[in-house]
């Protein structure tokens, strides 16, 4: 394995210590660097999810859990108070400021893929700006509190279940649209425990999903 | 072309990494010059040197867009430069084979 390979006595190679320092280079020296300049180009290009995960399932457990602790055996029904929506809220903002910290892998990236995360970011903001209009459109109907209740847990479930599965559509990640789909199930079906129990069944549900996606990803991005 | 059917162009050291490294990006992304020469490690007249010879060959793209403090030079593998990786990953292991059935 330490032979030369185009080391001056070959023609090509002639060339190409001349085009680049002059050190002659083995072909097992190239493929060790293939394999570096490789692996090291992954590790630091490639966006890891796992932090973006664990932060949104913890976030999604706590602050779901805090809202869900806050409602549980309300007779009749008035809804969260402001404090436990004050801490989801400062939940969500760490989790979105994690997100952020953790896509910083791929700056300096460009191209195609910097365009979809635009894109992607617009839809996620639109989704989230339809689910705040669609609650005023609830509430100037003379919508219950119960009906705000399932709304408030679900909806934002919803909205994040369709971007992982757009995102996965987009870069045919499986995984992720698995945790799309799950979400999307999660929405659906948590509000059938009512306008208490939707808050506990979506903390359990979704953020013990995004905890165990958080477990999987090192082994599922070695597939 | 060498008699070992290694590309010079791409089979010197540092041209290696560059090529590599871009052909970790995905199809139509391309890499900031300043992020390619953190992960290469060449000071920028070095780097600059070894992707015009990329450059002149055909294999990778240099773009620069903006001016003054928001000007960005991007760096891409064209199609070329992808085939040239191909065929050089192909003509190395080749060759690995052959020594080691020697």
């Amino acid at each position: 394995m330490n032979e030369h390979i185009g080391t001056a006595g070959g023609p090509g190679m002639d060339e190409a210590a001349g085009l680049d320092d002059g050190t002659p280079m083995r072909a097992a020296d190239a493929a060790v660097i293939m394999q570096d300049a490789g692996q090291k180009a992954r590790q630091q290009l490639q966006v890891s999810h796992r932090v973006t995960f664990t932060v949104w399932g913890l976030a999604l457990l706590l602050g779901y859990g805090a809202m869900w602790l806050g409602v549980r055996g309300q007779h009749p029904f008035h809804g969260p108070d402001p404090a436990a929506f004050a801490t989801v809220t400062l939940l969500a903002v760490a989790a979105a400021i994690a997100t952020v910290a953790g896509n910083r892998a791929d700056s300096g990236v460009g191209g195609l893929s910097a365009a979809r995360r635009r894109i992607h970011f617009v839809a996620v903001l639109a989704g989230l700006a339809a689910m705040f209009a669609l609650e005023g459109a609830l509430a100037r109907t003379g919508a219950s509190r119960a009906v705000f209740g399932v709304f408030e847990a679900s909806a934002p479930i919803l909205v994040a279940g369709l971007f992982y599965l757009t995102t996965s559509a987009v870069w045919l990640d499986w995984p992720l649209s698995g945790l799309g789909i799950w979400l999307l199930a999660v929405a659906a079906v948590g509000g059938f425990a009512g306008p208490a129990g939707v808050w506990a069944v979506d903390a359990l549900a979704a953020g013990l999903a995004y905890l165990l996606m958080a477990a999987i990803e090192p082994w599922v991005r070695r597939l | 072309m060498s008699q070992d059917g290694l590309d010079p162009v791409i089979h010197a050291p540092a041209r290696l990494r560059i090529v590599v490294t871009l052909a970790a990006l995905h199809e139509g992304d391309d890499l900031s010059f300043t992020k390619l020469q953190e992960l290469i490690g060449l000071t920028p007249g070095n780097l600059i040197t070894h992707l015009r010879k990329l450059e002149d060959a055909g294999y990778v793209n240099t773009e620069k867009n903006g001016s003054g403090a928001t000007a960005r030079t991007s760096v891409a593998l064209t199609h070329d430069g992808r085939a040239a990786l191909d065929r050089y990953t192909a003509a190395l292991r080749q060759l690995l084979d052959s020594v080691g059935q020697q």
